[in-house]
């Protein structure tokens, strides 16, 4: 069944198209990467994905819900981690959390266990501004997956997250489906067998990992 | 989740992240304070005419006072990429929006709390329960209306003149009854009562008007 369909997506800021005509489809538990140079439109589209934009045209289709007309009953299985951590400093890494357990709805129970899976659980009480910017990273993927989503989009999650960042995408990407944004080429390889490429908005199509290139 | 939870949640956040950090209230505190001390060197104060003229410092320190208590509710979080973060949990973008207005009025009630007493120390003015009354009330309704225009200039580079330009016109119900109500609680002639009743009137027009459109505002 498919978890994700994206139908001529479009967006444009001004004139401009940031996003021009991308169809994507993705199957339950199936990972896909977004390569692209800067500009090419993945943070654009990830947001799309996301639905934290409305696309100027096309249609996006996620578990069989038209994703703008049902957004906040997908976004309780809905799990995104944008460019920027979006943290709220003056609050401890747990306090952030927990905060959002009461947005998403879910247990606060779940913090310390989303900690543990980030690898944030010695540095819970710690303020949101006093952490590097890998482990605001950390915590805003603790945040995403708070609510355990079946579907994940990650807009390049790996930035500032050091040598095990694979190893940690792999394990919040096993058993749901995602999307992840890089230029990390080799991090794509590992973790996603489809690729889409974008260059300036529009998709040059999807394939395998093996048959990626720039 | 229900909408008066979520709210409740995101007001303790905001008033937690203040109470840490101390951002807003000791400067608008100063400002007021300041206001005060130049309406009072600024106008030649006796015992005749301090009725008069205080009611009219008070609300212009109040209304610069909320301006910049607002315009930080949503600019804050603009500056920290987290009000996106927020907007895609399934909690309904209203109950965002009240819970940082409740928020956003609680500071500026505090400052009312410094603004009140200083008022009567340097104007000489009664302090009483219907003067409280009075400017509690209109905070209702002006932090409902700074809250949704703030959020609607968030995104804007030139936020910090829009928000004036955009609330000012809407305040002036609440300043011209509020005025009112004050100067009829100092003894000026005028109905207590209407003047109250009218920002009751006020309050509850852009409380419903705001809510309906804070969903809007938000999600998009």
């Amino acid at each position: 069944m498919s978890m994700l369909v994206g139908d001529g997506l479009t967006h444009r800021f001004g004139s401009e198209p940031a996003i021009d005509n991308v169809d994507l489809v993705l199957d339950t538990g199936e990972h896909m990467a977004v390569l692209g140079d800067n500009g090419a439109g993945k943070t654009t589209l990830l947001r799309i994905l996301a639905t934290a934009l409305r696309p100027t045209s096309g249609k996006l289709t996620i578990a069989g819900l038209d994703a703008f007309r049902e957004r906040r009953r997908i976004r309780h299985y809905l799990g995104y981690v944008a460019h920027a951590p979006g943290l709220y400093p003056a609050l401890s890494a747990r306090e952030n959390l927990e905060f959002f357990c009461d947005l998403q709805d879910v247990d606060r129970s779940r913090v310390a266990e989303a900690m543990e899976t980030v690898g944030l659980a010695s540095v819970s009480h710690r303020r949101a501004a006093e952490l590097s910017r890998g482990m605001q990273q950390r915590l805003a993927i603790g945040r995403a997956i708070l609510h355990d989503p079946r579907l994940l989009i990650l807009d390049e999650p790996d930035a500032s997250l050091g040598a095990d960042a694979a190893d940690l995408l792999a394990g919040l990407m096993r058993g749901r489906t995602a999307v992840l944004a890089t230029h990390d080429h080799a991090l794509a390889n590992r973790l996603c067998p489809r690729t889409l490429v974008l260059r300036h908005g529009r998709s040059l199509g999807t394939a395998t990992h093996l048959r990626v290139v720039r | 989740m229900s909408p008066l939870r979520v709210a409740l949640a995101v007001a303790r956040k905001d008033l937690r992240s203040e109470w840490r950090t101390r951002e807003v209230v000791p400067a608008l505190a100063q400002f007021i304070i300041l206001a005060l001390l130049i309406g009072n060197f600024g106008f030649q104060i006796d015992s005749r005419n301090a009725t008069s003229i205080a009611p009219g410092i008070l609300w212009l320190a109040l209304v610069f006072a909320g301006l910049v208590a607002f315009g930080r509710t949503f600019a804050a979080e603009r500056e920290q990429a987290s009000l996106e973060a927020m907007l895609m949990t399934p909690a309904s973008p209203v109950a965002i929006f009240a819970g940082k207005a409740a928020a956003a009025s609680l500071l500026l009630i505090v400052c009312e709390a410094v603004m009140l007493p200083a008022l009567s120390l340097f104007f000489g003015t009664p302090f009483s329960a219907q003067v409280v009354a009075a400017v509690l009330i209109a905070t209702v309704g002006m932090a409902a209306l700074g809250c949704l225009f703030a959020a609607i200039v968030a995104r804007v580079r030139a936020r910090e003149l829009l928000l004036p330009l955009l609330t000012l016109p809407l305040w002036i119900p609440f300043i011209v009854a509020g005025g009112q109500a004050v100067q009829s609680a100092m003894g000026l002639p005028g109905s207590y009562s209407e003047s109250i009743s009218l920002l009751i009137d006020f309050d509850i027009l852009f409380l419903v008007l705001t809510s309906l459109a804070a969903r809007f505002v938000l999600d998009e």
